[in-house]
């Protein structure tokens, strides 16, 4: 077995072109094949230095957030906790502080697992990952990245650079919430995240996104009947139902289907509901889960 | 004998753990060592039909494949001897081993698990309580009746103990009741879950095996050695180097014997060490499921007339040391109330599970958390507060309890009282908050302990002890004694221990017994010390002996500090340029009990220096979700002086969180073949320190003869039985359900709001 520590972009692409697979925190990955969920690759190109990877750059139209960016740094970084608050959220609940500072975005993201806690405020963001190889530079939609758990549409030679996010109009708020049954190296049992934008009073768009109910993070349809209501009881009930309804979940250890099912509409009910709070101005400190007592509650 | 002002509370081995100088058993390595790794059954009842180990053994690299044919034919067990080192016939639970290998490295030996021939015919395992002790139940011993028994253990079928506690005519007493309460309660099955996973290294030299472990008690791990290796006492030292926690789960021998016959066979020292799922699937060790059925009935004036009771118990596929158990529940389902009609009967059940055993206050917390829950449903029932019922029932100081003992001066009441002050007891709560209440006991342990004591020439001193350090710091403590005894600083004395090829046997830690017993045999040969230095200072100041004092380093004349001599010239001056001193604890002796019969004795009837507790815990529940957060405990212990009050107040922290685990999150789950579903961390959840409530601490300082040094009593194992009880009643006094399976979690709370809901 091999280890290159690359310094630059084109070294780890190149190093994939030969066969190498990146490790930037390695928390997923070293983890998962101590647990005998999969050996080591044999050629692995360390990632974690370059810090071309590790910026967040704010653009016209878009934010970059380089998926060496840890997440230490989203959940306590001015710009992200600002604009896409739901990122914070999530990064805010991952594991433990070791975890979170050596864990990555781009890892989080290339992982693939349905229970991952940035995925869904991502996927109601409407980010895109930045995927390069040798040969070219692409933008794939995540809802195409995801094609089941723990397995992406990437092709081997490619890395994830970064996660792309259309910059938020006014009156914007985002939020993840996830039931967890403690407050620290927790996994998600259910989670959700709600991006929304009001005009005046009234929602003017909202998306949802469900965190393990299904084999890949999901994106909730049907919502069109709260867009021009407020954020009020119907509305989240709305939310609630629909969610609920559209998840798909197992029954395993960490809780049944029915379960699951249930808790998924009053995480998403609240998901809104502090979406559209942060989105009127109010700030609810991050993660929303300690601030508003969701889950396991402060 | 008064309570001097011990010195402030100094960890010697805080230090060494806390920068990570500190050696744990899994950090050594000896040259030419070997990685031992074990073959396990794989299935949870099966009888063997083809063990063969050629192959693994013809591996280069392999030094040694042991299995049943290797070792002596000895059973062992408390109680009942129904276990071996390895399966000879039958696999009785998924962690049964079958074999054990030594080789070059991790990679080999496990070339030599694969090449392990192993075939079963499965039977269908053993796993319901009620139908395992149905009339032809098939057995999990079919030849139990062959094996030996020792004390008082009644056993029949897959019953492995029937115990009972029993007072009066409590059928007769039920019926005069007023009010009768009738409950059922379940508890799953947790683990003691030490962050350091066990670990152990043999070395063979000659005749003599020195084996390194991560044992509590280290005399019991030799005992066990010598007992199924068919060693004398004087070839086998056990040392036990830094222990990463135990509570409870490394009590008893548990693979000493396999490493130390691997390592004779390899001709090499051989070392193991087990992976987090070995560490849930293998050890004898866990804290057992339990069903429990208790009726209790009330007189007019809310005064418990009389209570009955039958508890299962899953004991899994061997006794390890649970024949106890039996006994111990039933007093928990009793409780520490004045009971005047008691009959209980309490029934450890083999299954194919994972062997049950000691865990830190084993049976308590389930027992405890079944028993004061059921105590708010008989409050709740006759329309009484739940403090005020309790005040009413509990025992005080004088009162007789459930088996007739008669308490000399205890603090329950106070312990009561004060843990409902400190919570503000009826005081209105934000919605979804609430406090509930629970009292527990537990009892104190007396066993024989040795030590040492020398007094080197250049002033400092060595205590040779028995006792072993899990994390308590008890161990610690014993320094304090011992530099008290001396008149000498607590830095100048030196401890050596867990290591029995120095110290004189003792209980090691378990049972509570570090300070109690060990604490007793330090203080009493740094007496012997004290004496001698006394001896020569009155000598040499030409006073009487009895006028000495030793204090500050300086052995002086009573009355005349003036007249002195340094302590560190008499040790020199002595005859050896040292001085010794060896004591034996004296033996205690366990109070009578009158006018109860109880089946099964295990010595759990009598309880010698009781401690009492009395926890209230603040939740808060989201009724949405059923996740359920401790917010506050309010610990109050009477565990007789305390000598220590930093390691006391850590000692009920721990208790109270491990309590919390138990009461929300650490359930042991099965798949329907008796195997192990969350074998891990990620699953079997642990609290964590952020999801710690505040811990509020208090002690109710009651100088307690017949038991530990200076009036103290046990306290390792007391906090945590409280916390679980207190727990649920404070979930049903925030959402209006009770919750009747352990642990409380989420899931299981929001299905009884979802019911409660459902039927209104």
């Amino acid at each position: 077995m091999t280890m290159t520590i690359a310094t630059t972009i084109d070294e780890i692409l190149s190093g994939l072109s030969q066969g190498a697979r990146p490790i930037a925190g390695g928390t997923d990955l070293v983890v998962g094949s101590r647990q005998g969920k999969g050996t080591l690759p044999e050629h692995l190109i360390a990632i974690d230095r370059v810090s071309e990877l590790a910026h967040i750059e704010v653009g016209a139209e878009t934010t970059r957030i380089g998926s060496g960016v840890t997440h230490a740094t989203l959940m306590t970084d001015p710009t992200i906790v600002a604009s896409f608050t739901g990122v914070s959220d999530a990064a805010a609940l991952v594991g433990s502080p070791a975890t979170r500072n050596v864990g990555t975005i781009g890892g989080n993201v290339m992982n693939g697992s349905p229970a991952m806690d940035t995925g869904a405020p991502l996927v109601v963001l409407g980010a895109q990952a930045e995927l390069a190889s040798t040969s070219a530079t692409r933008l794939v939609d995540l809802d195409e990245l995801w094609v089941g758990p723990g397995r992406t549409s990437a092709a081997d030679d490619e890395l994830c650079t970064a996660l792309v996010i259309p910059n938020r109009p006014e009156s914007s708020g985002s939020a993840y919430v996830r039931l967890e049954y403690r407050r620290a190296m927790e996994i998600a049992i259910v989670g959700a995240a709600a991006a929304v934008t009001l005009d005046g009073d009234a929602i003017s768009s909202v998306r949802v996104a469900l965190t393990a109910v299904a084999p890949t993070i999901i994106s909730v349809g049907g919502l069109d009947a709260v867009v021009g209501q407020p954020a009020d009881e119907a509305a989240l009930a709305a939310v609630s139902e629909a969610s609920s309804e559209q998840a798909a979940p197992i029954s395993d250890l960490r809780a049944s289907d029915r379960y699951r099912r249930h808790m998924i509409g009053v995480m998403a009910r609240r998901a809104v509901e502090a979406a559209a709070r942060r989105a009127s101005g109010e700030t609810i400190s991050v993660p929303v889960n300690r601030a508003l007592g969701v889950g396991a509650q402060s | 004998m008064a309570v001097t002002n011990l010195p402030e509370f100094i960890r010697a081995d805080g230090p060494d753990k806390v920068t990570g100088s500190g050696r744990y058993t899994a950090d050594m390595t000896l040259t030419g060592q070997l990685v031992a790794k074990f073959k396990y059954g794989e299935v949870s009842h099966g009888r063997i039909t083809k063990l063969d180990v050629e192959a693994a053994r013809a591996i280069p690299g392999v030094f040694a494949v042991l299995t049943a044919a290797d070792v002596p034919d000895v059973r062992y067990s408390y109680g009942l001897a129904d276990r071996t080192l390895f399966a000879t016939d039958i696999i009785r639970f998924e962690g049964e081993i079958v074999a054990a290998v030594a080789a070059i490295d991790a990679d080999v030996a496990q070339q030599a698990l694969d090449a392990i021939v192993l075939e079963v015919d499965v039977l269908e395992p053993i796993t319901d309580l009620h139908a395992a002790i149905a009339d032809g139940s098939p057995l999990v011993h079919e030849a139990i009746d062959t094996y030996e028994v020792t004390g008082d253990t009644p056993h029949s079928g897959n019953i492995a103990t029937h115990s009972s506690i029993s007072m009066g005519d409590a059928e007769a007493a039920m019926a005069t009741a007023d009010t009768v309460v009738t409950s059922r309660y379940l508890a799953d099955a947790s683990h003691a879950t030490p962050i350091e996973p066990r670990a152990v290294i043999a070395q063979w030299e000659g005749d003599k095996v020195t084996v390194w472990t991560s044992t509590q008690v280290p005399f019991d791990a030799r005992a066990g050695v010598c007992e199924t290796l068919e060693l004398p006492t004087s070839k086998v030292r056990i040392i036990a180097p830094h222990l990463g926690g135990g509570f409870g789960g490394k009590c008893g021998a548990h693979f000493e014997p396999h490493i130390a016959a691997l390592a004779r066979a390899a001709k090499r020292p051989v070392k193991l060490v087990f992976s987090r799922w070995e560490e849930f699937i293998a050890p004898d060790r866990r804290r057992e499921a339990m069903i429990i059925d208790v009726t209790t009935g009330v007189d007019a004036d809310g005064k418990i007339v009389a209570r009955t009771g039958e508890i299962l118990l899953d004991n899994g596929a061997y006794m390890a040391d649970s024949s106890f158990f039996a006994q111990a529940a039933a007093m928990h389902v009793a409780g520490p109330y004045v009971i005047p009609a008691v009959h209980i009967d309490a029934k450890l059940v083999y299954t194919n599970h994972q062997p049950s055993g000691s865990v830190r206050a084993p049976t308590a917390p389930q027992g405890c958390w079944a028993i004061e829950s059921h105590t708010d449903e008989i409050a709740k029932a006759i329309g009484m507060d739940a403090l005020e019922f309790r005040r009413k029932n509990i025992v005080t100081s004088g009162s007789t309890g459930c088996v007739g003992q008669t308490y000399d001066e205890i603090g329950l009441d106070q312990c009561l009282d004060m843990a409902a002050a400190s919570a503000g007891w009826g005081q209105d709560l934000p919605d979804g908050e609430a406090l509930g209440i629970s009292v527990g006991w537990w009892p104190s342990f007396a066993a024989p302990a040795g030590a040492y004591a020398k007094l080197h020439g250049d002033g400092t001193v060595q205590v040779i002890t028995g006792a072993s350090e899990c994390g308590t710091g008890s161990v610690m403590t014993l320094r304090m004694l011992a530099a008290d005894e001396i008149g000498i600083d607590e830095t100048a004395v030196e401890l050596i221990y867990q290591d029995t090829g120095a110290a004189p046997a003792g209980p090691g830690s378990s049972g509570s017994q570090t300070l109690f017993n060990h604490g007793r045999a330090v203080e009493k040969a740094s007496r012997m010390v004290a004496d001698q230095v006394k001896e020569l200072a009155a000598a040499q100041l030409e006073a009487n002996v009895s006028d000495i004092v030793l204090d500050n380093g300086t052995a002086s004349v009573a009355g005349s500090p003036a007249i002195s001599i340094p302590i560190v010239e008499l040790a020199g001056a002595s005859e050896t340029g040292e001085i010794l001193g060896s004591a034996a604890a004296d033996a205690i002796e366990w109070p009578e009990i009158t006018g109860s019969t109880c089946l099964g004795e295990q010595g759990f009837s009598s309880w010698l220096a009781p401690q009492f507790s009395c926890h209230v815990a603040r939740v808060r529940v989201d009724a949405d979700t059923g996740v359920t957060r401790v917010l506050e405990v309010h610990a109050v212990h009477d565990s007789g002086t305390i000598l220590n009050p930093v390691a006391a107040h850590g000692q009920v922290e721990g208790g109270v969180m491990m309590g919390v685990g138990q009461a929300l999150t650490e359930g042991t789950r099965y798949d329907d073949q008796g195997n192990q579903l969350n074998a891990g961390l990620l699953e079997y959840k642990l609290q964590t320190i952020a999801d710690a409530p505040k811990i509020t601490t208090q002690f109710v300082e009651i100088f307690t003869d017949n038991a530990g040094p200076r009036g103290a009593k046990g306290l390792a194992e007391a906090p945590n039985v409280a916390t679980c009880g207190a727990v649920n009643n404070a979930i049903t006094n925030a959402t209006g359900v009770r919750i009747r399976q352990l642990p409380m979690t989420a899931e299981r709370v929001w299905e009884a709001i979802n019911d409660s809901e459902a039927a209104s």
